[in-house]
C-alpha cells in the first residue's frame, strides 16, 4: 500500500467526479481529516449559538471561462450556494478568493466580477470578504476561483446522502446535462452547431419551496425531505450512485421519464455520450417519499428553475447499491457507474 | 411502450424455432444491444455473439507495439483516438508511455491530427490510424490534405480493414450477421447481397435505436423460417445499394488493399488497406522503417475467442478480476464497443 501511494500520480480522472475522486478523497484527505464535523455531503453542519451552520467550499476552474447561459463568476457563486441550499440551508454569506494569470483582460475580470454580485444578489447572499493572487503566465489558465460560503439551517431540516429509503420517490429539478453539453460546445473541439445553454443557476428559491410545501402538507414534516444533491461534475448519473452506496440502496430510474433537451440528446447521441453524466450547474436530484412526489413536483415546477421538475425513479431495498434502469423495451440493464474522466474542466 | 416496438418485441420474444446465432458486427450495436437489455427478451434458442466491429478491439498487439516503438524510439508524436491509448501493448500501453514522457495527443479526428502536424512543424506527427469503411476515408482525407499543403511532418500508420473478408471468416461461426449500418453506408449492400445470393451468409443491416434493433432482429426471424439464405436492408434511411461512390473513391484512390492482422481471427486476406506506393511518404512502417513486431498479448486473455464468438466475457479467468474497464488487459474490456466492456458495465458487475 505503501509504495502504491508512492508511486501513483494524479490523473485527470480523479477529477471527474466518479469512483476515481472519491476514493482521492477517502484514501488521502479523508484519511487525514478525522474529526467528527468532516462531511461526505455537500456541505458541514456545524454548532453555532443555539442554530446550525451549513459551511463549504468549492473551486472553479471552467474552460472556456464563458459560455451560453453563465461564466465562471456565475458559476463559482451558484456552486457553493447550491452546495449549502442541499444542507436545507439558507445562504448567508460567502468569500471568495481569485488567481488570475498574469496578462488577463481586466474588462474580463469586471465581466466576471459583475456576474457574480448579480448572481449573489438573486441567491440572496453577500460576498464579504475575499482574496486576489496573479500568477505567471500559464501557471494558471485565465482565472480560478474558490469560494467559501456560510448558511443557516432551516429548523428542523436534515436532509442527507445517506437517508435515502426505500419507497423515496427520486426526482430531478429539470432537464438534465445542459451545462456539460454547453461546455463541450463552447470548446469547439467538434464541429457541431447546436443551441445549448448551461442550467447554471443559483437554487435556494427552489430549495425553500420544496421545505414551504412539507410545511402545508398535514402528513409530511421537513424531515421528509430525505436527500437533496445537486447533480454537477459527473451528472445525474454520480449523485444516483453517490446516494445509492451512501444509503446502501437501490435506485430504479424510467429511461422515458428522465428529461433531456432534444438538442442535448442529439449532441449525445453524435459523441456517443449519455446525458445522465454530463453536469448540471443548476438542477437537484430530491430524494423523498413517492406520496409526496406529486405535491413537490408541482411546487417545484412553479419556480423559476424547476419548470421541467420530474420523477426519474425509485428507491429500492434490492440491489443496493447500484442503478438499475428501466429501458424503453421494458427490459431492464444496470447504468454503468462512471469511473473514469468524462470531461475535464466543466465547473 | 409505443405499440410498434412491443409488437416487435413480441416476435423476439416469442421466437419457438430451432437454436439461431446472430451475431452483430458492429460495436455500437454491441454497446446499444448492452444498453438496452435486448438479451434479456431473447429466448434461449436465440444466441447474440458480439463479433469483430470495434475497430479498437481487432487491432493486434503487434500494432500497439509499432506505435510504442515510434513514441519512444524514434520520438514521434502520436496522435490518436483515445481508447488506444489504454490499449495493452505486450510490454506496456501508449499511456504508460506517456507517462514516462512520450508525446501522445488524442484527437477526434484524423483532420486534427493533420491539423497538429501542421501547426506543430518541428515535429513529426504519426496518426494511428483504425477503423473501418466509416473512419479510413477520413484518414484519406487528412493526407490527402497534407500532401496538397505540402506537409511533410504527417503519416499514418495503418491499420485500416475492411469488413467483407471478416464476413467470409466468419461465416460459419453464425446464422445470421446484424450488418454494421455505418459500414453499409459508405460501402453499399452488394457484399451482403451477394453472400446471400451465394448461400455464404444470411443477414440484416440496421440502424442504432430500439426499433432499429428490435426490427432487424424480427426480420432475422421471419426469413429464417422462410429457410432461404437472406439479406434485408433494413436501415433504408441511411444505407442506398450503392453506397457512398464519393467516399470510395476517396479511399480507392489514395489506399489499396493488403493481408491485415485481426486480433484473434489472425490474417485475413485483402481484409485491409495501405497507402499506395505513390503516397509512401505518408505511410509511417516506410518512412520510419518499423522492424516487424510479433505482439505477444497475455496469454491468459480470451479476447480472440471473444470476437469470434468462442465464448463469453465471463468465460475468461481474467474478466472482472484484474481484467476491468480502469485496468483493462484485453483490448475488449478498453473501448466503450468492446464485448467484455460492455459486458462487465451492463452485465451487473461492479
Amino acid at each position: 500500500m505503501e509504495s502504491q501511494a508512492s508511486t501513483a500520480r494524479i490523473t485527470l480522472a480523479h477529477g471527474a467526479g466518479g469512483r476515481k475522486t472519491r476514493e482521492l478523497i477517502e484514501q488521502v484527505f479523508a484519511r487525514h481529516f478525522k474529526n467528527p464535523e468532516f462531511t461526505a455531503d455537500d456541505a458541514a453542519i456545524l454548532p453555532l449559538g443555539g442554530k446550525k451552520a451549513a459551511f463549504t467550499t468549492d473551486g472553479f476552474i471552467v474552460s472556456p471561462w464563458q459560455y451560453p447561459g453563465g461564466n465562471i463568476g456565475k458559476l463559482s457563486i451558484c456552486g457553493t450556494v447550491n452546495d449549502l441550499s442541499c444542507m436545507g440551508a439558507r445562504p448567508r454569506y460567502l468569500s471568495c478568493a481569485i488567481q488570475i494569470e498574469e496578462g488577463c483582460p481586466m474588462a474580463d475580470l469586471e465581466t466576471i466580477a459583475a456576474s457574480m454580485e448579480q448572481t449573489a444578489k438573486e441567491a440572496g447572499v453577500r460576498i464579504v470578504a475575499g482574496d486576489t493572487k496573479v500568477a505567471g503566465r500559464g501557471q494558471v489558465d485565465h482565472v480560478f476561483i474558490t469560494t467559501t460560503g456560510i448558511g443557516e439551517v432551516l429548523p428542523d431540516a436534515c436532509p442527507a446522502g445517506n437517508r435515502a429509503t426505500p419507497g423515496d420517490a427520486v426526482i430531478v429539478t429539470g432537464d438534465i446535462g445542459r451545462h456539460g453539453c454547453a461546455i463541450l460546445l463552447a470548446r469547439k473541439d467538434f464541429d457541431i452547431k447546436a443551441e445549448v445553454t448551461s442550467d447554471c443557476a443559483p437554487l435556494w428559491g427552489l430549495v425553500a419551496s420544496l421545505f414551504e410545501t412539507v410545511d402545508a402538507l398535514p402528513h409530511a414534516a421537513r424531515g421528509d425531505l430525505h436527500v437533496l444533491r445537486d447533480a454537477t461534475r459527473g451528472g445525474v448519473g454520480t449523485v444516483l450512485y453517490e446516494i445509492a452506496e451512501e444509503s446502501g440502496v437501490g435506485i430504479r430510474l424510467q429511461e422515458s421519464g428522465i428529461p433531456v433537451q432534444p438538442a442535448v440528446k442529439g449532441v449525445c447521441g453524435m459523441l456517443g455520450l449519455n446525458p445522465l453524466y454530463l453536469a448540471c450547474e443548476g438542477r437537484l436530484v430530491v430524494f423523498a417519499p413517492k406520496a409526496l412526489a406529486p405535491a413537490l413536483t408541482a411546487a417545484l415546477r412553479q419556480t423559476t428553475y424547476g419548470k421541467e421538475a420530474a420523477v426519474i425513479g425509485e428507491v429500492t431495498a434490492e440491489n443496493a447499491g447500484r442503478v438499475v434502469v428501466e429501458t424503453e423495451i421494458g427490459t431492464e440493464t444496470m447504468l454503468p457507474e462512471p469511473t473514469g474522466e468524462l470531461l475535464p474542466r466543466i465547473c | 411502450m409505443d405499440p410498434e416496438q412491443k409488437k416487435l418485441r413480441d416476435i423476439v420474444t416469442g421466437y419457438d424455432g430451432p437454436r439461431l446465432r446472430i451475431m452483430e458486427v458492429c460495436g455500437t450495436h454491441t454497446h446499444e444491444i448492452f444498453r438496452l437489455g435486448v438479451r434479456s427478451l431473447l429466448p434461449k434458442t436465440i444466441e447474440l455473439i458480439s463479433g469483430p466491429g470495434c475497430p479498437v478491439c481487432v487491432t493486434p498487439t503487434s500494432f500497439i507495439d509499432e506505435a510504442l516503438y515510434l513514441a519512444t524510439e524514434r520520438h514521434v508524436t502520436i496522435t490518436t483516438f483515445g481508447d488506444l491509448v489504454r490499449v495493452p501493448g505486450t510490454h506496456r500501453s501508449l499511456a504508460d508511455a506517456r507517462s514516462l514522457g512520450a508525446k501522445v495527443q488524442v484527437v477526434y479526428t484524423p483532420l486534427d491530427a493533420e491539423k497538429y502536424a501542421r501547426e506543430h512543424p518541428a515535429e513529426a506527427v504519426v496518426f494511428l490510424s483504425v477503423g473501418f469503411e466509416t473512419t479510413t476515408p477520413g484518414a484519406c482525407l487528412a493526407v490527402q490534405r497534407a500532401k496538397a499543403a505540402g506537409i511533410t511532418n504527417f503519416s499514418l500508420l495503418t491499420a485500416n480493414k475492411t469488413m467483407p473478408g471478416a464476413y467470409l471468416a466468419m461465416a460459419d461461426a453464425c446464422d445470421a450477421y446484424l450488418y454494421p449500418g455505418h459500414v453499409c453506408a459508405i460501402d453499399g449492400t452488394s457484399v451482403p447481397e451477394d453472400l446471400a445470393k451465394r448461400g455464404i451468409a444470411s443477414g440484416v443491416v440496421t440502424g442504432f435505436t430500439a426499433k432499429e434493433i428490435l426490427t432487424a432482429l424480427a426480420v432475422i426471424i421471419k426469413k429464417t423460417r422462410e429457410g432461404k439464405p437472406f439479406f434485408v436492408n433494413a436501415y433504408p434511411r441511411v444505407v442506398r445499394p450503392e453506397g457512398s461512390p464519393a467516399a470510395k473513391k476517396l479511399v480507392a484512390s489514395l489506399m489499396e488493399p493488403c493481408d491485415a492482422e485481426w486480433r484473434g481471427l489472425g490474417i485475413i486476406p485483402a481484409s485491409g488497406m495501405q497507402l499506395r506506393e505513390s503516397y509512401a511518404s505518408f505511410d509511417a512502417r516506410k518512412k520510419y522503417n518499423i522492424p516487424k513486431m510479433e505482439g505477444h498479448a497475455n496469454p491468459a486473455c480470451r479476447c480472440g475467442e471473444i470476437l469470434q464468438g468462442k465464448c463469453k466475457p465471463p468465460d475468461c479467468p481474467l474478466f472482472g478480476k484484474i481484467c476491468t474497464p480502469e485496468h483493462p488487459t484485453g483490448a475488449c474490456m478498453v473501448s466503450h464497443e468492446g464485448a467484455c466492456s460492455a459486458w462487465y458495465q451492463y452485465g451487473g458487475i461492479i
